[in-house]
């Protein structure tokens, strides 16, 4: 065995310094990308976006195998006025809001809220809509009022604004909104809608749940176990965000809020938040 | 009853034959009965147990037929991508595991070393966590592991794993060959690394492709994983769509299904296999 060891040594010796070689090579060989996001992008002639197709009506997946929803159409658009092809990215949410996307995608058009935490990380548009936070709880609940909701579990979608609210650590920069009830227990899913699977599977280990007045609508209109309970108790400005960490967006951000502007004025953007939650959520007199 | 009419010592032989020739017959015509009475009463209690979960299944009227008629087509589009990359994953797993096996048999301390760091690293650690930190926390190292599409991440991930576990089973097989043919091979004059791809590297993979194929099934199982980074395969795909239209019971029932079939199907090709190496190994 001795002979046909010290054999296997060199083969194997061989094998791992061209491993390591191969390693460090490809480790020092990082592409000369450009480091403006909007030179880059066009120079790709293709944008990526980030999406996640749990949340219709703003995403979702259609029988197909292609995304549809109101954040989708609003992608597919600003590309287009970029002058650019579209393609999409599934990551989790979470992914998308704790910044570093390493250049996977390029920006999210993902109902995100703008707030201070994100900004650190995260270069923001102006707000392209904006949705009330409701809260709801279970159908046959006695719960009346969000006030009621003191010392009980809640549920949120991790990574959320909701979940930021309940912990107290909502910061929209502008104004801060009001505290949630004390003692609150957080329970977080992977996606806002995981909370309503919960009680739509019959589980009870929580008793409210927060996330966009929209997504509460789908539930209840889907037939689940969910109701409503008071006034939103939060207004969101969500807007288009792209990664600090990667290409300089500062240029990319301009040229987006430019086109936004003129969907907002030619009525696109109006029309197609009429198309899918059929109301106007467009104005910030909404929330 | 005819042999009375002929008494004598060949007749009796005779009788003795015919008789022990009809036990005989009998024995195997009992054992044949009792073993189509076992194959029917076991396919007759996979179809009862099929039977009833579906039964039971339609008869709670949670079934909604419309999502799966719907559906069922995006689902099942994911098979070929779980089969893609557990297929690929094993392949690149093998690359990784004779890798391993060889650095595990070497006599240099260094190569031993790490090769057993790797072995150590890759078992000592969650398969999932692996996973997440090849996605999520290797970018933050090289910005260019980002470039990589996540289907090939995946497929790494998988290898980097099984390959460890893989490096064990190869390492048995090389060990499996004879010592003497390691001195026949040195008698007529054949280089150590001669040996090894002509002699032992031939004859271990032979040893392992059993072993390979059980990786294999596993894989198929383990590939639901790569869900976690959006590669669209079988799982990635029952979940969105369950989520998005509050039908997780449907969803997760065909992916179910679907991984049952397909695992039956790669262990009945895996048998077949086997028979047929088992029959080589014996004209042999």
């Amino acid at each position: 065995m001795r002979q046909a060891t010290l054999g296997v040594a060199r083969f194997t010796g061989l094998i791992v310094i061209a491993a390591l070689i191969g390693g460090v090579l490809a480790a020092c060989s990082g592409d000369g990308a450009s480091d403006d996001l909007l030179a880059k992008v066009k120079a790709a002639n293709k944008i990526v976006m980030s999406t996640d197709p749990e949340y219709p009506p703003q995403s979702a997946l259609a029988p197909d195998g292609t995304y549809e929803g109101f954040d989708i159409d609003v992608g597919t658009e600003i590309a287009k006025r970029l002058g650019v092809d579209i393609s999409f990215e599934t990551p989790s949410w979470e992914a998308i809001t704790a910044g570093s996307w390493s250049g996977r995608w390029d920006f999210s058009v993902g109902s995100m809220t703008i707030t201070t935490d994100r900004e650190k990380v995260i270069a923001f548009t102006e707000p392209y809509y904006y949705t009330p936070a409701q809260m709801s709880v279970e159908a046959t609940s006695d719960i009346g009022s969000v006030a009621d909701l003191t010392g009980q579990a809640v549920c949120v979608g991790a990574a959320t604004t909701y979940q930021q609210w309940l912990d107290g650590t909502l910061d929209f920069g502008t104004k801060t909104p009001d505290a949630a009830p004390a003692d609150i227990t957080v329970v977080s899913l992977n996606t806002d809608r995981n909370c309503a699977e919960a009680w739509q599977a019959g589980r009870q280990d929580f008793q409210g749940w927060l996330s966009s007045s929209t997504t509460v609508q789908g539930a209840i209109d889907a037939g689940l176990p969910v109701k409503a309970i008071g006034d939103p108790v939060f207004a969101e400005p969500l807007a288009v965000a792209f990664d600090k960490s990667g290409p300089d967006p500062t240029s990319m951000v301009t040229e987006v809020n430019k086109i936004l502007d003129e969907m907002r004025s030619d009525g696109t953007l109006g029309s197609l938040s009429m198309k899918w939650f059929e109301e106007d959520l467009t104005n910030p007199a909404g929330g | 009853m005819h042999d009375h009419q002929m008494p004598g010592a060949a007749a009796v032989g005779q009788v003795r034959t015919e008789t022990s020739a009809e036990i005989i017959e009998a024995v195997a015509r009992s054992r044949r009965r009792d073993q189509t009475r076992f194959r029917t009463i076991f396919a007759a209690t996979w179809g009862v147990l099929l039977g009833a979960i579906l039964i039971g299944l339609l008869a709670a009227n949670k079934i909604d037929p419309v999502f799966l008629g719907r559906w069922q087509e995006f689902i099942l589009a994911g098979i070929p991508i779980t089969i893609l990359v557990s297929a690929s994953s094993i392949a690149v797993a093998i690359v990784f595991a004779v890798i391993g096996a060889l650095g595990r048999l070497s006599d240099r301390p260094v190569i031993y070393a790490l090769a057993s760091f790797y072995v150590s690293l890759v078992r000592g650690t969650p398969l999932i966590v692996q996973i997440l930190f090849i996605y999520l926390a290797l970018p933050q190292i090289w910005d260019g592991f980002a470039g990589i599409p996540t289907l090939v991440l995946g497929v790494f991930a998988l290898a980097f794993n099984y390959g460890a576990y893989m490096t064990e089973v190869f390492r048995a097989g090389i060990q499996a060959i004879p010592r003497g043919q390691l001195e026949a091979a040195a008698a007529l004059g054949m280089t150590d690394r001669m040996t090894m791809r002509r002699v032992i590297l031939p004859q271990a993979i032979r040893i392992v492709t059993p072993a390979i194929g059980n990786e294999f099934i596993a894989m198929i199982k383990d590939s639901a994983l790569v869900s976690l980074l959006g590669v669209q395969e079988l799982l990635w795909r029952a979940q969105r769509v369950g989520t998005q239209n509050f039908r997780a019971l449907e969803a997760l029932l065909v992916a179910a299904l679907v991984y049952w079939v397909l695992t039956i199907v790669f262990s009945l090709l895996q048998d077949r296999l086997e028979k047929r190496m088992a029959e080589s190994d014996r004209r042999v």
